[in-house]
């Protein structure tokens, strides 16, 4: 029976519990998907690590004879290791006038790699005894539509050669397949390679060596002790600081992306299942209160307070049951969505959507239970009078004259206003519930606009503002003065900048980064580095610029010393200070005036690339110079990383732009309607009062609307302050090392914020408008209050 | 005080009001009423429950139209008249006090009736209207600090202040006892003669016919009677 009553209900709120069910519903999808991705990367990542034996520790060096290799598997700790040599290419493909580059891994002939396994997508392995077979990465063969049996032109160590790809695979050292250095995959211009060992390192040079090696720990060893063991023992050959997962490129890019995912999927869905929580206890407080005399009725009838307390309790179960519903299935589809761009970012062996059913659950018990919490005051005040009291009306308001009035305001106002203003005294903490409600929804629209316009600024700075080259040469080994004026003189190069790069280990007390010194000219005019306001900032002839992340992680600030271990030719250990900070949004790094970095590694003229403005017209001539120089390395274009950028993260970005603007149209939507719709049942009977006495339908509104108006327009501020300060919050959790988006607040997405609400403010406005027309004005005749 | 010779300012002719028309629970509500009221007339609606008296006084006051028959007000066919018609009808014309004020809680005493002078094309002040039903003094009070005889005295100058040719009361001692009950009847007596108002006074108390000028009479739908008052009892000496 009292079943039949609660559909009734529903019913009659149908417009209401929609709402509630909406924003609630927007909520737990975001939930369901972000929990879901995080899940499901992590998953992925796991099973993915164990199943491949991705290594824990990894050391590069320049050459160590075979026999080095027993030394390090005597290292206590070390559970097992595998040598490889490893090498760049330069590849020339069919229908690209710009060479593409890679990164080239031996494979151990005859037998299986014990760390680091590959996962054939096609194909097979390169034959024992094998010539010209090569395996190639996934995301690379899916550029460019490469397959087992297509020949392949690259050049490795100065010789070009002609091979055949005899399989696709992807590793767990390439999850995240990027260039050296690089924050995003570039899989048209950049390809990793597998060989057999023994022709690789023929190639190379290094026959009977190795120049990379890779560890697995045994279970409790302790990976500073082995690191220092390694150190010391391939210090001798070159080695450069061995390091650890998280230093890992590929393993901490795809740490990074789960890490933001884990803080998005908790803030957010917070914030909006407090709104829907909020929204559910306004309703059902209100409800309660219309049917004092039902539940008296009900009492009366014999059922037992807790019953008609659960019945109550019942709405904000069948909202949130709904809401799960209707989430779960677009929590899925958004999830799977996501997946699918995922693929484009990240190489597994397969990557399909895990739902988090865990936090489903938790998620579910947590709306429901704010719900049930915020109806039960209402309830329990409803289930606990005895019936008598209910069957008579609620004792008249009480209202007093406003703050406004008392301080002589009086006479400005005409009475619609003060009904308002009075009615908004009465219940401040109604009025600021809806307030609170009214800013987040006027808050969270600057959020898709805040993620849009930081993209755009991080281009323009990082390539209109601060790069103007057009392209950076890279050489395989440090050259002179006369390989930068080879490379200046390559065709169509207006202008030449020189850069040597040094890797080395900074350190600060207890902290260190492992990073390179690049070292530029006094005032580059091509490469220039910018502060926070864009300006120019000058390398000083002594010290060293870092990007202000650096200065972050190893708690620096200009003036303070830092010590530099160089990682390369004779590896001195110099100091210098710090003089200074630059802006940079991707990766971190640290830059020195090049002859101030010459003198202290007590060096001439070296240089490892130049910076190139290129003439447009010569781009044809100078590529095809470039691929027949054998000491050029890599060649990237300023256009190709931008438009690689833009690409990659315009998609996913607008993705989640159009995502979060949705959400953010159904939450103030959804808050302004309720709003609306509570004032019209709290003051019907004013309401259709006035209607009796003369008032048009447009002026009995415009009074409905009035409060909620001037609520809105109060929160309106709060809520755009609100929305930048919510905005940074998220853009702090997204900084990391690898990636950092500025804060960019424009006017475009304050007034699109404001309009969202305006829209949803008329819109809400006209539906609650078009239902004073409704209101039944000789039943309020017949009864009292 | 019947001013028989000029014009009535409504004529019904063989006004009905059915609910639910041609269903099994069909209500004839109003069943052919015919009735005249004149200027400056003080008029009793007398009857059972039920026998649709509110109904009348609805149709009377704009609020509803009648499913068949004729009424004018002066040359104005309310008889299906549109909503934007009736809802000037109830601005400009007629007055209403209901049985239980229907105050705006929100407002004091005078922003009640403020609220309704703002909105008249021809009002008086409203420290005015409330002194005509003696409430000057009480003129910054908010309803919950008002006697329901208060209130309902406020509804009454909220329902004068614009100077209304009809004012339209159903049942507006209904809720209240009978000393409170005869203030806001003298404040109604008082209207009616100082102004010169039409005033249509629904009640089912007879004693209270005593003091209009004509007791109509309804019963089932039908007006079963109309009794002109020699002398009409002023309110003060009333007692029930
Ligand atoms: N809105 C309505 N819908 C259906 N029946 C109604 C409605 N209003 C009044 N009635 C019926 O019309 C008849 C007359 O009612 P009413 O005019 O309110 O009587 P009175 O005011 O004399 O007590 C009653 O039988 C009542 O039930
Ligand atoms: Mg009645």
């Amino acid at each position: 029976m009292l079943d039949l009553k609660l559909l009734r209900d529903l019913r009659n709120m149908k417009g209401q519990m929609t709402a509630v069910v909406l924003v609630m519903a927007c909520g737990l999808t975001m939930m369901i998907m972000a929990r879901g991705l995080v899940v499901t990367l992590e998953t992925t990542e796991r099973n993915y690590y164990t199943s491949s034996r991705f290594a824990d520790l990894f050391c590069d060096l320049k050459r160590a004879p075979r026999f080095v290799e027993t030394r390090l598997g005597e290292i206590s700790g070390v559970a097992a290791l595998e040598t490889s040599v490893k090498g760049t290419v330069v590849l020339d493909l069919p229908g690209m006038k710009q060479p593409a580059d890679g990164v080239i891994h031996s494979l151990p002939d005859g037998r299986p790699r014990r760390l680091n396994r590959l996962v054939l997508k096609a194909g097979r392995l390169p034959g024992t005894d094998s010539r010209d077979e090569v395996v190639v990465s996934a995301g690379f063969a899916d550029a460019h539509g490469f397959r087992p049996g297509d020949p392949l032109d690259f050049t490795v160590y100065g010789v070009r050669r002609r091979f055949r790809i005899v399989g696709v695979a992807v590793s767990p050292e390439y999850v995240y397949e990027t260039r050296p250095g690089e924050m995003l995959p570039d899989p048209r211009r950049f390809a990793v390679l597998w060989m057999g060992e023994r022709e690789l390192s023929r190639a190379l040079d290094l026959d009977g060596a190795f120049n990379s090696v890779a560890f697995r720990l045994a279970p409790g060893a302790d990976p500073e002790n082995i690191k220092a063991a390694v150190d010391r023992i391939l210090e001798p050959y070159g080695g450069l600081s061995s390091y650890g997962r998280t230093r890992h490129p590929s393993a901490k890019l795809l740490r990074d992306e789960i890490t933001q995912l884990r803080g998005f999927s908790i803030a957010f869905p917070a914030v909006f299942l407090s709104i829907a929580a909020f929204m559910v206890s306004a309703v059902l407080t209100r409800l309660v209160r219309l049917q004092r005399e039902q539940i008296a009725q009900m009492k009366a009838f014999g059922y037992s307070p807790f019953a008609v307390g659960f019945h109550y309790v019942k709405f904000a179960l069948v909202a949130v049951g709904v809401a799960t519903l209707l989430s779960a299935t677009l929590g899925m589809w958004a999830g799977s969505a996501f997946v699918s761009l995922y693929r484009r970012f990240f190489q597994f062996p397969s990557l399909q959507f895990v739902p988090d059913w865990r936090a489903l659950a938790a998620a579910l018990g947590a709306s429901a239970l704010t719900s049930v919490l915020g109806v039960l005051g209402a309830v329990r005040q409803a289930a606990s009078l005895p019936p008598a009291e209910a069957m008579r009306p609620e004792a008249p308001a009480r209202f007093t004259p406003t703050f406004l009035e008392r301080i002589g305001l009086h006479g400005l106002v005409p009475p619609s206003f003060r009904m308002a203003l009075r009615n908004m005294e009465r219940k401040p903490w109604q009025a600021l519930f809806t307030a609170v409600g009214l800013a987040f929804a006027t808050a969270i629209p600057i959020l898709p606009g805040v993620m849009g316009d930081g993209v755009d600024y991080l281009v323009d700075f990082q390539w209109n503002r601060a790069q103007r080259q057009d392209a950076v040469v890279s050489l395989i080994e440090p050259g002179d003065n006369g390989a930068f004026l080879s490379l200046s003189r390559l065709p169509g190069v207006l202008f030449a900048e020189p850069f040597r790069a040094v890797p080395v280990r900074l350190l600060h007390g207890h902290r260190q980064w492992e990073t390179a010194i690049t070292g530029l000219p006094a005032s580059p005019r091509l490469n220039r580095l910018l502060d926070e306001r864009e300006r120019e900032v000058p390398l000083p002839s002594f010290g060293l610029l870092l990007s202000e992340k650096l200065a972050e992680l190893l708690h620096l600030v200009p003036g303070d010393e830092v010590r530099v271990e160089v990682r390369e030719g004779r590896r001195p250990v110099l100091h210098t200070v710090v003089s200074g900070t630059i802006m940079d949004f991707s990766g971190v790094s640290a830059y020195m005036e090049i002859d101030a970095l010459r003198r202290l590694l007590g060096e001439g003229d070296t240089v490892n690339g130049a910076y190139l403005k290129v003439d447009p017209f010569y781009w044809d001539a100078f590529w095809k110079r470039v691929k027949g120089i054998p000491r050029i390395g890599t060649v990237t274009t300023t256009s190709g990383a931008k438009e690689n950028f833009s690409r990659t993260t315009e998609e996913m970005m607008g993705t989640s732009q159009a995502l979060y603007f949705v959400f953010a149209v159904i939450v103030s939507f959804g808050v302004i309607y309720n709003g609306a719709r509570i004032a019209l049942s709290e003051r019907a009977r004013d309401l259709a009062t006035l209607r009796v006495l003369g008032f048009t339908r447009r002026e009995v509104a415009t009074i409905l609307v009035l409060e909620l108006a001037l609520l809105t327009a109060l929160s309106i501020a709060p809520g755009l302050y609100l929305g930048a300060r919510l905005s940074e919050a998220v853009l702090a959790t997204a900084n990391t090392e690898t990636m950092r988006f500025p804060l960019v607040l424009t006017t475009r997405t304050y007034v699109v914020a404001v309009l969202t609400v305006l829209a949803s403010s008329f819109f809400s406005f006209a539906v609650v408008g078009r239902r004073v027309a409704r209101l039944d004005l000789q039943a309020v005749l017949k009864s009292a209050e | 005080m019947t001013t028989a010779s000029s014009p009535p300012l409504y004529r019904a002719r063989g006004i009905t009001k059915v609910y639910f028309p041609g269903e099994e629970m069909e209500v004839r509500a109003l069943d052919g009423v015919d009735l005249d009221l004149h200027e400056g007339e003080l008029a009793v609606l007398l009857g059972a429950s039920g026998s649709g008296k509110s109904t009348l006084l609805n149709i009377l006051g704009g609020l509803d139209v009648p499913t068949g028959g004729t009424l004018f007000y002066r040359d104005r066919d309310l008889t299906d008249a549109d909503e934007r018609d009736l809802t000037l009808f109830r601005r400009d014309v007629a007055g209403f006090v209901f049985q239980f004020y229907n105050l705006i809680p929100s407002l004091t005493a005078r922003e009640n009736v403020a609220l309704i002078t703002e909105i008249a094309p021809n009002p008086m002040p409203p420290e005015e209207a409330l002194g005509l039903v003696g409430l000057a003094d009480r003129m910054d009070a908010f309803p919950s600090q008002l006697s329901g005889g208060q209130q309902q005295r406020v509804a009454v100058a909220r329902a004068i202040a614009k100077r209304p040719e009809v004012l339209l009361c159903d049942e507006p001692t209904g809720a209240l006892d009978v000393n409170t009950g005869i203030t806001v009847l003298e404040a109604l007596e008082r209207v009616n003669r100082e102004l010169g108002t039409l005033v249509v006074l629904i009640t089912h108390n007879a004693a209270i016919a005593a003091m209009a000028d004509r007791v109509i009479s309804l019963s089932a739908g039908r007006i079963v009677s109309v009794a002109p008052n020699a002398t009409r009892v002023p309110a003060r000496s009333l007692s029930w």
